[in-house]
């Protein structure tokens, strides 16, 4: 007999996708529901069903992640509702797959086509295709990008401690970092806040077009700066939008702000 | 004379350069847009002082400066304080539009198509499988709806109450698709149902905590909505214990929205802030200042 196992992270879904596979075929046996990726994979290693029906967006593992552990062993189908990105490399990689909810009519041609594969297996006692290993894996970095070349990751929050807990600080809040002492002192619209990274470690974790160095002791956000202007002194100083003082800019960095 | 010394005498010939010229153009100011009734009422008094004073030079020179100042110079300067002015209506309307844009944007992008989709498709197998939950979830859609739709119209639903209302509705059905993975705590006063609260920023912290900070989670957790009145500021808090924030995550859309709407709505008076507290998952607070009811 054929055995199943329906892995999704909403218990309506997986019912759902039962009561479905009882009408289109019957004979399946469903021997085990899965409600997260590593349930999925511990289950799909133990019991080593035929088919494995994994939904791809859920907590622990992802489906796709998933897949890489069962595909050997368990014919992979997956299930997603929207995935624009998945569902273009399914359809390219030949991959099986569901959309949610699934419809009757649909669920009976993806059966059709699975009940063919698994005859034509089991005459051949062939493996399944040596590129789907590779296809996952091209799946998993696609699924992790967007479909977006890979980029490099900064820093997005800093964090702050204030009494007991932590206070995430979004660096599009922040107007400038300034060293002082022991300290680095964030600035926002509404506050400040001390941190101990130091503002060569914030350079290098920092997006460089986010954020510019003007000073020694000063970092500050490129889109917050209002208006560059000399001082009596020659100085160049800046000022920040959202914030009364001005910020002297040092002659190592005065290129920053040359006049086109 | 060393350099620094010079610097300082530098920057007090410069701090008080700069303090003269701001109070002379302050008083060309107000020669330029005082009528001439007050100015001659000015001259009358400034004379008597002098005479009382036994000088009565400084007033003459007074009377001669600001006369030949205002004819000569004041009409100008006036139409160049009109325009100014002008402009900063001009300024206050193309904020106001912004503040409106970004209203709409918010508004247009608060049922999302997803949550439709998935919903539906919930109440679609709920009805063959258990059709008193089908109806249950049916119910909150349609209240999550009213209260969300009708907000490009009416402007009754920016209270807290109708806020808390609709992310009630919105909760409901999340815990249909997630079950026992997703538990909800309210703690909000009913004193402060009526007290005016921007839409749709309490229903995109709770997506948040539930996408970010629950869904990733394999045991769920609990999201917890807590209103209170701090001084002269209403705070409302939307905190789960999920798997916290990821310091190289983006901040996203959501946040970035409801912080500039803030600061369209309320200045500095508003703030959003996120933090993580010691035990873990993360808490997003927003402060505005509170009032009793909305202005009529």
């Amino acid at each position: 007999m054929v055995t199943a196992l329906i892995a999704d992270d909403e218990a309506p879904m997986r019912d759902l996708l039962r009561a479905r596979l009882q009408q289109a075929w019957p004979d399946l046996q469903i021997v085990a529901e899965a409600a997260n990726g590593v349930e999925a994979v511990e289950l799909g290693e133990k019991l080593r069903p035929d088919i494995a029906f994994l939904d791809i967006r859920m907590p622990g593992l992802s489906g796709i992640e998933a897949a890489r552990r069962l595909y050997e062993r368990s014919h992979i189908v997956f299930a997603t509702a929207y995935d624009q990105y998945a569902l273009d490399a399914f359809e390219q990689g030949a991959l099986d797959y569901l959309l949610k909810p699934v419809s009757a009519e649909r669920l009976a041609t993806t059966c059709a086509r699975l009940q063919a594969r698994l005859r034509k297996r089991s005459s051949a006692d062939a493996a399944p295709p040596q590129d789907i290993g590779q296809q996952l894996a091209k799946l998993t970095t696609l699924l992790e990008t967007k479909g977006k070349p890979e980029k490099p990751t900064y820093l997005r929050w800093i964090q702050a401690q204030v009494g007991a807990s932590l206070r995430m600080v979004s660096t599009r809040e922040i107007l400038f970092f300034q060293s002082d002492e022991k300290y680095t002192r964030v600035q926002t619209g509404a506050a400040e806040f001390l941190i101990r990274k130091t503002l060569k470690e914030l350079l290098d974790e920092l997006e460089p077009d986010e954020f510019w160095r003007i000073h020694r002791s000063t970092l500050v956000r490129v889109d917050a700066i209002a208006e560059v202007k000399r001082d009596l002194r020659g100085r160049q100083m800046l000022k920040v939008r959202g914030y009364p003082g001005e910020l002297e800019v040092s002659r190592n960095h005065s290129y920053l702000f040359q006049q086109m | 004379m060393r350099a620094s010394d010079i610097n300082r005498v530098l920057d007090f010939v410069r701090d008080a350069f700069h303090e003269a010229s701001k109070l002379w153009w302050r008083f060309f100011d107000w020669l330029a847009v005082v009528e001439w009734r007050q100015l001659f009422l000015t001259w009358f008094f400034v004379v008597i002082f002098f005479q009382l004073v036994n000088t009565p030079e400084p007033g003459f020179w007074y009377i001669f400066i600001s006369f030949a100042v205002k004819v000569l110079a004041g009409g100008k300067r006036k139409a160049e304080l009109m325009a100014r002015e002008a402009t900063a209506q001009a300024n206050v309307a193309t904020l106001e539009r912004r503040l409106m844009e970004a209203q709409m944007a918010a508004l247009q992008a608060q049922v999302e198509p997803h949550f439709l989709f998935n919903t539906l498709a919930l109440i679609g197998q709920l009805i063959e499988t258990d059709p008193k939950e089908a109806a249950r979830v049916h119910a909150h859609l349609i209240d999550y709806l009213r209260s969300t739709l009708p907000q490009m119209r009416q402007r009754g639903g920016a209270t807290l109450g109708k806020q808390v209302e609709l992310s009630r509705a919105y909760l409901a059905i999340m815990q249909a698709r997630m079950k026992e993975r997703l538990h909800v705590r309210f703690d909000v006063p009913d004193f402060l149902g009526s007290a005016p609260f921007p839409p749709m920023m309490l229903q995109t912290l709770i997506e948040n905590a539930i996408k970010h900070g629950l869904e990733p989670k394999i045991e769920g957790g609990t999201v917890a909505v807590r209103a209170h009145v701090v001084g002269a500021d209403l705070h409302v808090e939307v905190c789960d214990d999920g798997v916290g924030i990821d310091p190289h995550a983006d901040d996203g859309v959501g946040l970035a929205n409801i912080r500039e709407r803030l600061q369209l709505l309320y200045g500095a008076e508003a703030s959003l802030a996120i933090s993580t507290p010691p035990g873990g998952g993360a808490c997003a607070t927003i402060r505005l200042p509170y009032k009793m009811m909305e202005d009529a």
